[in-house]
Parts: structure tokens; sequence; C-alpha cells
């Protein structure tokens, strides 16, 4: 009993620190500060429930005669449920300066926050089509409430109508997807679908083809991926950028923990009905996000461009999952690498803008090697690791996802991917070129560098992360720390608690 | 430290150095006086190494951890003949080279030249192939830093150029990497990306060979750089900074030609006898095409620039020819172009820092201001024209007699080029040092004693090697005999008669 609630606890911190920051916003006095206070207290107890059950091989439906088989505990969403919450108090914590200082975000963001997070969460320990669908909506509806803060922002409403509207019409898809699901085998449960598709001959399938199709739809919406990217670059435009920094890597994680179960366990026999679609789809994203991405003076929308170039690395590693099962701890390695340095870089930007006050242009970013070496030299850090190169983490996270892609024999995406990676060298690389090869702008150099701030700080170490991510315990092996392999290992257990029993 | 530690220490000296300088707030001078320090220890033990080495053709000092378990990529690092020659001009250019720039930079210019020495001795020890590229991407960061923010000119767009030029060469190469540790996993069942395991595969086609292949010999093509992948190096020669120019003349683009001898001829040698013809005749019509490109320059780096990529395809011209004349001079021609071609463009930078010019028409009459100064040029450009007695007639006779070997026109037609090269260069001299200049005369200071101290080795290496170059080829004809016999199998294969 208390070990079964013990698996639940995560899950049910974060409710109750939603719930707890939701009656704590409803007094005045309280300042932001003391609201990012209470949220990284829950979310740390939650990350310490989460981390207890770190490097252990275990598959459990806890409570089973209430939730009746929808909800599993599995290392699998653990590693997830690790990544979730660490993913969302690294964005509370990186956004300590910003928050403050703008004057819209109040209380309730935090609290906002934690329910999306609770969605995530749940979405990640899903078993069941349904429930997945709850927790996909309750994360989705906290990100539309959170798109629209910035209420002194005229692009908001553009942002949060089109976000509201597209997502929702595409979540209607995945219900319909379900239904034609149940309609042919009779149940939503994801274990009991795989033994029917295993059971069954292709003829009897069809229903499930087109059910498929539909989840696909929505799984490909919600990832950014072509032809479901339009509302990408409205939407984290008119987000608050900590929003934008959340959807790109935290969300993704989530869509990819819930969908990466499902296609592990049910679909995967499947693969030859997606792959064709899939290849395309994979290609034009990578094609579309770079010229989004190159196009950019912005640069939180070169960004948000460039996610859609990562989302196709990932999609590259989905398609090799069809013959490759090693594929799938590629992509969960992805994902880890990319919350990291897009965090960092997303959270940096939001830094600069906190101190500035200015839109945050490529140009502006000049001369920032000369006023602020430390915030340069972590920039620098973060384009490295989104670019791939070595010493980084970004750099072994794509090692693995094309070793693994070429081994499944798609050498020729690979090659389309390494292509876009070439050309994402320059729009990454002129960032670094405008911090260090102009001088600064005469007129904000500045007179208040605060340096030493609690963001300052998490971002700091999310750089040091990324170098560690990257280099491991071998290259400096007289240094005692722990290796990238452990991380590798943790992912190999996650993905192999998914077939236990 | 055991002496199997030695090499890791000397990789990672430098950057441990400079990360602790840059987050220290010491003095420029202290910096430099630091990294000099730095550089010399780092000479000293390499001569240590140096003098311990067993003229073997197999691998030494090896220190092997392993680094990601799963895909068996290990820390594996070593050094024989063919490395250890280049690990030592390494070590001996480089604080060489800081004495020449001694004075008015900048704390990150001596902490980049840092982080470029780790990066280039990692690239050189490298002896797992992922580790290799490692190093070989990293490398590049620094000297993207050092013209981006020290360069002169329209220094960003040669930056951004050259990094993205170089990078796209080396993504492929990335991809090809890959492609081979996978083959490798599918003919054994593990994973491995070791350079030696990677030799032994033999279940690939043909055409998955060429392809990789195609993809190593561009990335390295780029950085030598070969025709036609060289339209990076005007742009970025005349506006990096010297020590900038120095680092990619000098020891990165070395680094190209040892990539290609250390991983393609072992892990494709059917490909590589099979292409040897392409290449010496892309090296023969790279060596005129870059020899009439520099006569036409009126800027002296852009000058150097291009004679230098004309010996550089020669060296490769050298390296493909199949023989052990050619490969051995190749080699040769390595150091001794890299002694040269640092001097000259160190001295060149001294010159334009100077009196405030780089081109030809507006220089002349430094001989009767600085003597020393002219002294010193001279004999690095006889050493790089190949005159008599220097290192540069050694390998280059060498390179010829080996050219002339695989087929007789080449060996005529770069001979006599050789000549041309030589006249031209010489009649730069004459005109931008030794001729009167028109109008008034220009300020220029001689070398100052650190200078000379820090060229004087150089010099010597110059004669030394030209004079009595046998135990520098020791060292690394071992290595040489044992591609071209245990791996090409080339007598096998003139025998056969694949290859006229």
């Amino acid at each position: 009993m208390i070990e079964q609630l013990v698996y639940l606890m995560p899950l049910i911190v974060v409710l109750i620190g939603a719930l707890a920051l939701m009656f704590q916003s409803m007094y005045d006095k309280y300042k932001i500060k003391d609201f990012i206070i209470v949220a990284t207290f829950f979310l740390l107890i939650a990350d310490g429930f989460a981390i207890y059950h770190f490097g252990d091989l275990f598959t459990t439906k806890p409570f089973n005669d209430i939730f009746n088989n929808v909800i599993i505990f599995d290392t699998f969403a653990n590693f997830f449920n690790i990544a979730l919450i660490s993913g969302a108090l690294l964005i509370v914590l990186i956004g300590e300066h910003y928050a403050q200082e703008q004057s819209y975000f109040k209380g309730e963001f935090y609290s906002i926050l934690l329910f999306s997070l609770f969605g995530m969460m749940m979405l990640a320990h899903a078993n069941e089509l349904i429930t997945a669908y709850i927790g996909l909506e309750i994360a989705s509806f906290s990100v539309y409430i959170m798109v629209g803060f910035n209420t002194e922002d005229s692009k908001r409403v553009e942002a949060v109508f089109k976000y509201l509207v597209l997502g929702s019409f595409i979540g209607a898809f995945f219900l319909l997807g379900t239904v034609l699901i149940y309609g042919a085998t009779g149940t939503t449960n994801i274990s009991e679908i795989a033994t029917f598709i295993n059971s069954n001959y292709v003829e009897d399938l069809s229903l499930i083809y087109i059910g498929i199709t539909m989840i696909l739809f929505t799984f490909l919406f919600k990832i950014a991926a072509f032809p479901f990217q339009a509302w990408v670059l409205d939407v984290y435009r008119g987000a608050p950028i900590l929003i934008t920094a959340y959807m790109a890597s935290v969300f993704k994680i989530a869509i990819f923990s819930f969908f990466l179960r499902a296609f592990l366990q049910d679909f995967i026999s499947l693969n030859t009905f997606w792959e064709n679609a899939l290849i395309i789809l994979t290609i034009f994203t990578l094609a579309l996000g770079t010229w989004l991405a190159i196009t950019q003076n912005i640069v939180k929308r070169m960004l948000a461009g460039s996610s859609i170039v990562h989302t196709g690395y990932l999609m590259l590693g989905l398609i090799a999952l069809g013959e490759n099962m090693a594929s799938a701890y590629s992509i969960m390695f992805y994902l880890v690498a990319y919350l990291l340095s897009a965090l960092g870089a997303f959270g940096l930007v939001s830094h600069v803008i906190a101190d500035t006050k200015v839109r945050v242009t490529y140009d502006d970013f000049r001369g920032l090697g000369q006023e602020r070496p430390y915030l340069a030299a972590m920039m620098t850090i973060f384009m490295f690791s989104l670019a791939g190169i070595p010493s980084t983490i970004g750099f072994i996270a794509k090692f693995y996802v094309f070793t693994e892609a070429i081994n499944a024999g798609y050498a020729y995406l690979a090659v389309g991917a390494i292509i876009a990676t070439a050309i994402s060298i320059y729009y990454y690389f002129k960032l670094i070129a405008k911090m260090y090869f102009y001088p600064s702008h005469a007129e904000n150099l500045q007179d208040k560098q605060d340096v030493g701030r609690v963001s300052t700080y998490t971002i700091g170490f999310v750089a040091l992360l990324v170098v560690w991510g990257g280099i491991g315990s071998a290259i400096v092996f007289f240094i005692p720390i722990p290796s990238i392999d452990g991380i590798l290992s943790v992912v190999e257990l996650s993905v192999r608690s998914l077939f236990l029993n | 430290m055991g002496s199997a530690d030695i090499l890791s220490f000397i990789i990672f000296l430098p950057a441990i150095v400079a990360f602790i300088l840059m987050i220290s707030t010491t003095k420029v001078e202290d910096v430099r006086n630091i990294a000099f320090i730095t550089t010399m220890i780092i000479l000293v033990l390499v001569m240590k190494i140096y003098l311990n080495f067993e003229p073997k053709a197999e691998m030494q000092f090896v220190t092997n951890i392993p680094w990601i378990t799963k895909y068996g990529i290990n820390y594996n690092i070593g050094v024989d003949g063919f490395s250890l020659t280049i690990l030592m001009l390494i070590a001996i250019l480089i604080p060489t080279s800081f004495l020449m720039l001694w004075e008015g930079r900048t704390k990150g210019y001596w902490i980049n030249m840092l982080l470029v020495q780790t990066g280039v001795t990692g690239t050189l020890l490298s002896l797992d192939i992922i580790l290799f590229y490692f190093f070989w991407e990293t490398m590049l960061l620094p000297i993207f830093l050092i013209i981006g923010i020290f360069g002169s000119g329209n220094k960003v767009f040669s930056t951004i150029k050259v990094t993205i030029y170089t990078m796209a060469g080396s993504l492929f190469m990335f991809v090809a990497i890959l492609y081979l540790g996978v083959a490798y996993y599918n003919e054994y069942g593990v994973w491995s990306f070791q350079y030696s395991d990677l030799t032994t595969l033999s279940l690939m086609s043909y055409d998955e060979k060429f392809w990789l292949f195609l993809a190593f010999v561009t990335a390295f093509a780029i950085k030598i750089p070969l025709f036609p992948f060289h339209t990076w190096i005007t742009g970025t020669y005349s506006d990096a900074p010297t020590g900038g120019v120095f680092l990619l003349s000098s020891i990165m683009a070395k680094l190209g030609i040892y990539a290609v001898v250390r991983f393609m001829i072992p892990i494709f040698p059917d490909i590589y006898i099979q292409f040897s013809s392409w290449f010496v005749f892309i090296g023969i019509f790279g060596l005129i095409y870059f020899g009439i490109a520099a006569l036409m320059q009126d800027d002296i780096k852009k000058m150097f620039a291009y004679s230098s990529a004309s010996h550089l395809s020669l060296i490769a011209a050298g390296i493909f020819s199949l023989n052990a004349y050619g490969v051995n001079g190749a080699l040769y021609l390595v150091i001794a172009h890299a002694i040269a071609t640092g001097g000259l463009f160190l001295l060149v930078g001294l010159l334009h820092d100077e009196t405030g010019f780089k081109t030809i028409k507006d220089l002349g009459g430094i001989a009767k201001k600085a003597p020393i100064f002219t002294f010193m040029f001279a004999i690095m450009l006889f050493s790089n024209v190949g005159l008599p007695s220097t290192n540069g007639f050694v390998s280059e006779l060498l390179i010829i007699f080996g050219i002339y070997e695989f087929n007789h026109v080449m060996g005529y037609i770069s001979g006599i080029t050789v000549l041309i090269a030589a006249s031209f260069m010489l009649w730069l001299f004459q005109r931008a040092i030794l001729q009167e200049r028109v109008g008034a005369q220009l300020q220029m200071r001689d070398l100052k004693i650190k200078e000379i101290v820090g060229l004087v080795p150089w010099v010597v290496l110059i004669f030394l090697m030209g004079i009595y170059p046998d135990p520098f080829i020791d060292k690394f004809e071992p290595t040489v005999t044992h591609f071209l016999n245990d791996i090409l199998r080339i007598d096998e294969i003139l025998k056969s008669g694949v290859v006229k």
C-alpha cells in the first residue's frame, strides 16, 4: 500500500503543488519570488520521489482496482518523469530573473505551469488512449493559457487563438482515431491493442490503420512536424519566452513519452504502413525548419525554427525504430540533450531580454562577449550543442541518432539530415559571430551587471551539464565523475521495462 | 604520471592551462608568459618521447580507456613514427611562433592559441576515429574565434565562410565514419570505432567504399586544400591575423595530409590504389593552377596562400604516388613546408604590422632597413622553393622521383613546375624586399633578439634536414614501408598488373 503510494508520489506532489500555488495566488502580499520558492520546493520533492526509483527496473500498476489498468508506472515513465520535472524546475529557476522583471507575470503562472506538468506526467504514465487524451488536454489547455500570458504583447491574441483553435481541432483527430481503434479491437488499452494486432492478419486491420493515421496527425501537430508546423513561429513568437522554451523542450518530451510507448508496444509491427509517409515528412520537416531558421532575424524565432529541425532529427530516429529497436534509446537521449541545450539557449535569451528590454534580434547580441564574457561563453556552449559540435552533449545525441538511423538502413536520410546540420552551423554560428566579432553598443554598456542571480547560476549549471554530457569521464579520466555511459544505460533500462511480463 | 599517460598530458595540458587563465584575471603579459612556458613544457616532453621512441611501425605509448562502451568508443591514443614526426614539428613550431607574436596581443589570443594546440595534438594522436573527429572539429573553434575577433578586413564573412566550408566537409565525413562503424557492427556483431578494427573490414561493397572514400577525401581536401575545394583560402589567409594564418597553413593543412595517410590508406586500400592516378593528376594540376594564381597576386599574404596551396598539392601528389620515394618525400615536405611557410607567414605578419602594407607594389627597400629580417626571410624562402642544401630540396626531389616512377610524363611536368614556382618566389623577394622603394622609405624595425632566438631552431632544422636527412626519415620510414608493403601490397599489385 505504502509502496504503491510512493510510485504515485511525484504525480501527487505536483498536483498538490499546483493547488497550493493556486491558493497562494489569491493573496496579494506574495511576490513572484515567493511563488518561485514554493514551486521549486514542490518540484524538488517530486523530483526526489522520481529519482528514488532511478536505476531500478520495474513495471507496476498501483491501485489497479481503482485505476483499472489505465495508469502504469515503469522505468520508462519514471525516466520521463525525471526529465519533465527537471525541465519544469529549470524553467522556473532560469526564468527567475525574467519573471521578476516583467510586470505581467503573476503567481497563477506557476500554478498553471504545475498543472500542465501534471498533465504531461499523466501522459507519460498513460497506458490507455483516453487517459492519454485527458493528460494531453490538461497539458495543452494549461499551455494555451500560458501562451497568452503576456498582456503587453499585441501578438499574443493571434498566438493564443491560433494555437487554441488548431490544437483543439487536432485533438479531435486523436479522439476519432481512438474511437476507430476501439471499434476494431474493442479496447483502448495499449497492451491489449498490441495483443490484438499481433494475433490478426493484415486484412482485418484497416480500421486500425485509419485510427493510427488520425493519432499520428495529433502527434505530428504537437511536435510541430511538417505539414503541421504552420502554428509554430507565430505561437512561439507571441508566447513569453519561458513558455516558448517550455513548449519546445519539455512539452515535446511529454509528447514523445506517450507516443514512443504506443509505437514501441503497439504499432511497431505496422511500421511499413507509415514508414514511407514519415520519410517524406521528415525530409520536408528538415528542409522547412532549416529555411525558417535561416531567414529569421529575431533570435527567439530562429530558435523556434531550429526546434523544427531538431524535430526532424527525432523523426529520423522514429523511422529507424521500425528496423532497429535501439533507435528508441537514441531518441530518448536526444530529447534529454535537446532539453538541456534549448533550455539553456532560450533561458539565456530571456535573461538578456530581462536586462535590456529589447526584442533581441541578432544585432542585440553584438558585443556581448566583451560586456558579459560569462554569459557569452555559455551561449556559445549552447549554440555548439544545438549545432552538434563535439565536446557538447548535442554531438553525442546526434551521433546516437545518426548511427542508429544508418544501422537501420537509412543512410541516405542521415545524409539529408547532415545537410540540414551543415546549414544549421550558419545560423548558430552567426550568433556567436555577433557576440564576439563586433564591438558592443556604446550606450548600453551595462551599469547593473548583477551576475550573481539564481537564473545565471542555473544557466551556468546547465552549460556545465551540456559540456559534461559531451565529454564524459573518459576524455578527462583523471577527474572521477560518472560517465555518459550512465545516461545511456538508464535509457536502455527504461525501454526494457516496457517489455517486462 | 606513468609513461603511458604522457601523451594525455601533452594533449590536455594546454587546454587546462587555457581554462585556468580564462577564469583568472591575470595580466596579458603573465598570460603570455604562462602560455609560453606551457608550450615549452610540452616541447620538453615531446623531446623525451622522440628520444625514447623505437623506430618501428607499431603504435607506442598507447592509452586505451572506454568512453562510450555501448558503441565501443574508446579514448585511445598512441603514437607511431609518422605521427611522432608531426608531433615533434608542432611542439617546436608553436612555442617559437609565440616568440614571433610576442608583443601586442590580447589575453583571448593566447588562450585560443593554447586551445588550438590541444585540438591539433589530439587529432594527431587519436586512434579511435570518433575521438579523431572529436578533436578534428574542436580544433576549428579556437581558429574560428582567432580569425573572427583578431582578423582584419572582411573578417566576419571570411570566418563564417571557412567555418561552414570545413564543417560541411567534416559532417559528410562524420556520416561516413558512422557508416563504417555500422558496417563493422554488421560484420562482427560488436560496435567498434577503433582505427585498428576498422582496417579489418572486408564485407563492404565497392559502391559503399567508393562513396565513403569520397566523403573522407572531401573533408580532408577542404582542409588541405586541394583543387577545387580551395576557394576559402584567399579570403581567410588575407583577413586572418598572423597567428591564425600560421596555424592554418603550417599546422592544420598538414593534419589533412596526415589524416589521408592515417585513415584512408588502411581503411580503403583498394579504392586508394584505383584512384591514385586521379589524385596525382589533381595534385599536379593544383601545383600548376595555384602556381599561376600565386603569380597573379599583389597581396603577399594571398600570394603565399596560393603558393602554400601549390606545395600542398605537390604533397598530395606524392602521397598518392604509391611508392616509397613519393610518400617519404611528401612526409618530408610536410615538415619542410610547415617550417618554411610558418616562418614566412610570421615574417610577413611582422612586415605588415610594422609598415602597414602587405601588397608587393607598396613595399621595397626592406633589406637596408632590416638586414637580419631579410636574411631570415631569404632562408625561409629558399627552403620554400627547394634550393639545394635546404630541406625543401630533399623533399621536392624525392616527390618528383616518386611521381616520375608513377608516371613519367607527370614526373617531367612536376619537375618543370617546381622550377617555375621557384622563380616567381625569388621575383617576389626581389621586388618586395631588396629593390629600392619608389617614394618615401618605409619604417621598418629589424628583428629583436627574442624573435631571432625563436627563428634560429627553424633555420638550423632547415639546413640540418637539408644536408643530413637520414635520422629524420628513419623515424617515419618504417611506418611508410609498413603502409605500402603490408597494407597496400604495392609489389603484388604491380606484378599482377592492375595498375600500370
